[in-house]
């Protein structure tokens, strides 16, 4: 257990208001990221932040600072949306992705045309977020823990609660769906 | 069958932005990209993917941090007058149940007094005494009921 973990561990377990403050403020940034392109809808994104760290203060006790506060806190924001997507009738977060086709995701072609144009001629940053948007949620979700976040493939399963082997493969195939998406955007 | 080299390059550039190529492949693969232009403007891209995916520019709202700040403030309020509110019944709880076993003869005195003077038959005296009894545990049972139904109006707001 690191210092960190554990003085956070320390100080969520005394229910302390200024020190929640401190932790909003740190981890705002990356917590709204990874609601907003979990769910692609800032309002929703918005609720689910505030939510999140309701249940930060009232299940604080139940952090260990056995593993980083990040992957703690991004599995409260992940199953409270899991939670109101099933309250929705969805039954998984998968079909967060495509709400509206129930049809299963078709992998793009691996030959599709290379984006290097059109990050050439565009503000690349933002065409990927807006890519990010149109690829199911379930590669978005692994696509943002590992590149902006950041975490390892043992930490994505563990948050995910999916096997290795799969985050590995979402991943492949978030990348790929991902370049498809901006190529896309592009035509 | 051999794999066609820039076939292979493309898997190992995909496996290299998941996880750790080994020094084999990746030796393999920082040699071929050296001869393949093709492959090589390929891992420029990927490169330039990844590095748009790291810094994909996301602006919190503006007063989403105070609000939430207030919100949890508010909140721990709550949790805490509710923990204080548990910790109040607990010890009067404890109390009363002292003071009903220690009371208990006296009680029972009083019941039979009352029983002699009115003429009630004993059983009914024995079936009062334990309501008697279970009178704080009812009284404690509203009481933790009544803070959880006010706990829930106040979540629904």
């Amino acid at each position: 257990m690191s210092d960190d973990t554990y003085a956070i561990a320390t100080g969520l377990r005394q229910h302390d208001p200024e020190f929640l403050d401190r932790l909003i403020e740190q981890h705002q940034h990356r917590l709204y990221r990874y609601l907003l392109f979990l769910t692609g809808n800032p309002a929703l994104a918005e609720d689910f932040f505030q939510e999140t760290w309701i249940r930060v203060l009232e299940r604080g006790g139940q952090y260990n600072g056995k593993s980083k506060f990040e992957s703690w806190l991004f599995a409260i924001a992940r199953n409270l949306v899991i939670d109101a997507s099933r309250r929705k009738k969805l039954s998984s977060l998968e079909e967060l992705g495509d709400p509206e086709t129930q049809a299963p995701y078709d992998p793009p072609d691996e030959r599709s045309a290379s984006v290097l144009q059109l990050l050439v001629n565009r503000e690349s940053a933002q065409v990927v977020q807006l890519s990010l948007l149109k690829i199911p949620a379930y590669y978005r979700e692994v696509l943002l823990l590992r590149f902006s976040e950041d975490l390892g493939l043992e930490e994505i399963a563990a948050l995910t609660a999916i096997p290795v082997s799969t985050v590995k493969s979402r991943l492949y195939r978030g990348l790929a769906a991902l370049k498809n998406a901006m190529t896309e955007g592009a035509a | 069958m051999n794999e066609n080299p820039h076939v292979r390059a493309q898997r190992l550039m995909a496996e290299s932005a998941v996880e750790v190529l080994g020094k084999v492949e990746e030796a393999w693969l920082r040699e071929h990209l050296a001869d393949c232009v093709d492959c090589a403007r390929e891992a420029a891209t990927a490169r330039e993917l990844l590095h748009a995916l790291r810094n994909a520019p996301v602006s919190v709202p503006r007063d989403l941090a105070a609000r939430t700040q207030l919100r949890v403030r508010l909140r721990a309020q709550e949790v805490s007058e509710a923990a204080n509110g548990s910790l109040w019944l607990w010890v009067v709880t404890a109390a009363s149940w002292f003071l009903g076993v220690f009371s208990a003869p006296l009680v029972w005195k009083v019941f039979s007094w009352l029983g002699s003077s009115v003429g009630v038959p004993k059983l009914v005296l024995e079936i009062g005494f334990v309501l008697w009894w279970t009178v704080p545990a009812l009284v404690a049972v509203g009481v933790v009921l009544q803070q959880r139904a006010l706990n829930a109006g106040t979540k629904g707001i």
